[in-house]
This record gives C-alpha cells, structure tokens and sequence, in this order.
C-alpha cells in the first residue's frame, strides 16, 4: 500500500498538479543539498538503491502475491534527501511500465519519499535507544509505523479528492453520457444502458436515463470510507510482511556490514577529490 | 515483470513506431494520458483503448508482452474502483483509464529504449536525477539477473514453496539481503569508474532522430484525434452518441489484428 494505484484522471486535476509542484520543489531542494556536498558519491548511490526498490517491486511472496517495497530499508540506507530523488525515479520508471498513473507520479513521489524520510528517521532514532543487536526488530517496528502512516496519507489524499474527483468542472467521471442514440434518426432510438428501454423523445431519453444512471450511481463521490476501511483491513497484512523482510534485512546487514547502517546518511568517507564533485 | 522484455523489444525491435523519434512518441502519449484526465465516458475510453491495441497488432509489437502489463493495473484499478466508486459505470471507467494509460505508455517503453525515454527527462530534471535515473537503469538489469540467479541457489538450498509461505517469505529475504550486499558493491565500482573518468555531473544521451517523419506525424495526430474526441463529447451536449466511436474503436482493433495477422502469415510463407 506504499504508492497510489490510481489512475490518471481520476483525482481532480488542482491535486495532482499540487502533487507536481511540492515534489518539483523537494526534488530540486534535494539535488541542491546533494550537489553541494558529495555529488559523485550520491549518483551512484541512488542509482543502485533505486534499482533494488525496482527489483523488489518486481518480486513476489510466491504464494501471497504480495511485491516486497523495500522504501523504510532505501530510506534507512539514502537518508531523507537522497530519499527524496530515489522516490521520484521509482516512482517515474514504474509509471513508464503502466504501474500507476503518469499525472499521479508526483503524488505517489511524495508518499514514497515520507516513507524512506520517516522509516530513515525512526530506525536511526530507534538504533540510538535500543541495543544494535535488536536493529532488526526496530527496523521491523519502524516500518509498521511508517506505512500505517502513509497509509493514512494515501486515504487523506483520496478524501482530499473525494468531492471533486467525480464532478463535471474539476474531475472527469460523467456516467451520465453512458446512453445509445441514433444520430440518423435525431436520437429518436435511445437505449439507456443502465435504464434497459426505448423512449421515443430523444430530450426525455437524456434526461431518464441520466436518472436511472443516477440512480446507479447514486452520489457523485468517492467513497472515501468505504476505501479507508478496503485499505485499513488489506493494509496490515502488507504491512507486517514488508516488516518482516524489512526487519529480517536490516538485521542481516547489521550483522554482516553493520557500517552500511550506523553511520547512517553521513556515513560516506570523504575521499581525497571528492571537492571537485561540486559544482 | 520482467523487465528485460521490454528492454529487448525496445532496442531489438524493428516496427515502424521504432523508427519514429522518441520525441514524437512523448508528445504522443503525452496527448493520450491528457484524453484518459479529459475523457468523461467509458464509451470513449475504450474506444481509445481499442484503437491502441488495434495499432499495436498492425505494427505487430509483441502484443503477449504488452497486454499483461497494461492490464496489471486494471486489478488495482477495481480494486480501488470498488472501494470508493459509487457504481458500475464509474468502475469500468476507472479501470479504462487505467488500461488506456497504461497502453500508452508500455507503447511508448516496448519501442523506445529507456535511455531516450530519460533523456528528454533530463532536459527538465536537476542533473543529478537525470544521472541516477541513467544509473538506475543500469543497475536494474545487473541486480535484477543476480537477484534471479540468488532466487535460484537459494530456492535450490532452502525450497520455495506455495505450501510454506514463512519460508517462501525467508528464502527472498535472505536472497534480497545477498543483493543489496551486491548493490553496494556495485555502487562502489561505479563510484570508482566515475571518478577515473572525470565525472563533474551530466550523463548526457545524444537524442535518437526519426527515420520514418510520416509516423511521427501519425502518432501525434493520433494523441490529437483522440483529445479532441474527449474534448467534444465532454463540452458539447452530445450525449448518447459515444456508442459510434466506441464502434469506429472496436473496428479499427479488428482492423488491426488482422491485417498483423496477414502480414504475420505473409512473413511465415516467404520464409
């Protein structure tokens, strides 16, 4: 549940252009703050860590079904800022594979980027308190509270949208039009598709069959609980499992190469030449 | 997914949407998604979808590739359709736009190699996301071919399957954690390649020109055709007579399949 499955077009257009404009913003408050410190470093850091969220994504739990995010784990390993740039590249290229809408990338940008931030913050906050022994376990517990959070991001920005996703002026869903006319008899055959008969005035006909398509479509809206509660009820489910590799990793490297994980965003060494990366 | 699929269609490929200038094929699903954001009628999306696909087997692109990972976000689309729509119309057309934008754009990556995808990106981005993005791709097919042969020792090892999911569960984790070990290695080498090169920021891409000027043309007419289609039917009182361009779509999608087919079968009997 860590990005959108929104179509284009569904969410009003003032959303997701906001959703274009703040990710605009960090992208390019982000790349300032990396090009001044440690630029060549940083290319191919996120590169990397970016095309390992994208391998992940594109595995399975083979009997689940369930495509592992890994965005705590990139987060903990980028830190916020190049968390920042690795979220919208992710976001980007699973977009150009038809995996979420084009308009709603910057939206989903931005959630992905709240998770490495957030999960980045909590697993070196947690390490800080609690023996490194249980990094695993604070990994585990950090991503649970991440996504439970951006979770209830995704439902805020469907609720934002809620009113207005469906409406004429801002949105685009008009089930309204969904009838058959004839146009070589001035619409005087006109089969409601929802309402299932003749009528013989093509005026009456656009007005009952709006009716009845009404009818079925009661309110012009987003049922923004009925998606929260879908949502809250599949969402833990994700939730513990990319805990559990989550966690399962973090322990992993904690073990094995624990200086990947302690030194945290600034644990890169400057190494003689590095200043001429800056520009 | 597998991306290494797209990877070869887009570079191996010969159709003629190949040979049009990535930027012509930008503008052109650029123009589709702006009709999926536009279009308020079913009737309308699928009558663009339909001729999508119907291009896509006249063009004969590999259509078995191409159609799962358009439809794949049609599950999350009804998912989410029947989550927060109010009704059966609405659902078929959240699904719609979603298959409809996904078409466009798995079109425009099954026949444009990624690098000119991000390097008309990296004309707007910060210079710093147009490398990584350059860096991301190629990362991707060198992890994604050891996480596969990881996935291999270590089913080999430990057993993966549908029957014991916690271990299923453990066998990727464990393959994952040997990758991302992998990835930063890997991030070094490209670390130390890039300084011995003299890198000072900007992976620059030459742009690719089109062969073919006509498909340039077709394939932005096409992105206008279907905008204006949208805009009409959504400004003017014309409702009720969306079932004609939803029948003009579904013909020219048999159009397309067999004249693919004929040429398929042409191709066949000359070899």
């Amino acid at each position: 549940m860590s990005h959108l499955h929104i179509p284009d077009g569904v969410l009003p257009v003032w959303l997701w252009l906001a959703g274009w404009a703040l990710t605009a913003a960090l992208v390019w408050l982000a790349s300032r703050k990396l090009t001044t410190t440690d630029a060549r470093r940083s290319v191919p850091l996120i590169g990397v860590v970016s095309a390992l969220v994208l391998v992940a994504m594109s595995s399975e739990i083979v009997p689940l079904a369930y495509h592992i995010n890994l965005t705590v784990l990139a987060g903990v390993l980028l830190g916020p800022w190049a968390g920042v740039i690795s979220a919208f590249i992710v976001v980007l290229a699973l977009a150009l594979l038809g995996h979420g809408g084009i308009t709603v990338v910057g939206l989903n940008a931005l959630v992905i980027a709240t998770e490495m931030a957030l999960g980045w913050a909590l697993v070196r906050g947690g390490a800080r308190v609690i023996r490194r022994a249980k990094l695993g376990r604070v990994a585990a517990a950090a991503t649970v509270l991440t996504l439970a959070l951006t979770t209830t991001m995704v439902v805020g920005i469907v609720a934002l949208g809620g009113t207005a996703a469906m409406s004429r002026e801002t949105g685009a869903l008009d089930p309204e039009t969904l009838q058959f006319n004839n146009p070589f008899t001035g619409g005087v055959l006109s089969i409601g598709l929802l309402a299932g008969g003749e009528h013989a005035d093509a005026a009456d006909a656009a007005g009952e069959t709006a009716g009845s398509a009404g009818a079925a479509d009661a309110e012009p809206t987003l049922a923004v609980g009925r998606f929260a509660a879908v949502v809250y009820t599949l969402g833990p489910l994700g939730w513990l499992l990319e805990a559990l590799v989550t966690g399962a990793i973090v322990g992993y490297i904690g073990r094995v190469r624990p200086s990947l994980l302690f030194g945290g965003a600034d644990w890169r060494p400057r190494l003689p030449g590095d200043e001429h990366g800056r520009r | 997914m597998d991306i290494t699929v797209v990877d070869r269609s887009a570079t191996l490929g010969d159709s003629l949407l190949h040979r049009a200038a990535p930027a012509s094929k930008l503008a052109a699903s650029g123009l589709i998604v702006a009709t999926v954001v536009v279009t308020s009628d079913p009737l309308i999306m699928a009558s663009v979808a339909f001729a999508l696909v119907g291009a896509s087997a006249m063009l004969r692109l590999p259509l078995r590739s191409m159609l799962p990972l358009a439809l794949y976000p049609a599950i999350f689309a009804f998912i989410f359709a029947f989550a927060a729509a109010n009704g059966p119309v609405t659902t078929a057309l959240i699904v719609l736009k979603a298959v409809t934008a996904a078409l466009a754009m798995v079109m425009l990556v099954f026949t444009t190699p990624y690098p000119q995808v991000f390097a008309a990106v990296q004309r707007v981005t910060p210079v710093i996301v147009g490398d990584a993005l350059l860096l991301t791709y190629r990362s991707l097919f060198i992890l994604a071919e050891k996480f596969s042969d990881l996935s291999r020792a270590v089913r080999l090892r430990a057993g993966v399957s549908a029957r014991q999911p916690l271990r299923s569960a453990r066998a990727t984790t464990r393959a994952l954690g040997g990758l991302l070990l992998y990835a930063f290695d890997l991030s070094q080498r490209d670390y130390d390649i890039l300084r011995l090169r003299g890198y000072d920021g900007g992976l620059r891409v030459s742009p690719q020109r089109s062969s073919a000027p006509g498909v340039d043309a077709a394939a932005i007419g096409f992105g206008l055709a279907a905008l204006m289609l949208a805009i009409v039917f959504r400004a003017l009182p014309l409702p009720g007579y969306s079932w004609i361009p939803g029948l003009a779509g579904a013909l020219a999608l048999g159009a397309g399949l067999i004249i693919g087919r004929n040429h398929t079968t042409k191709q066949r009997g000359a070899r």
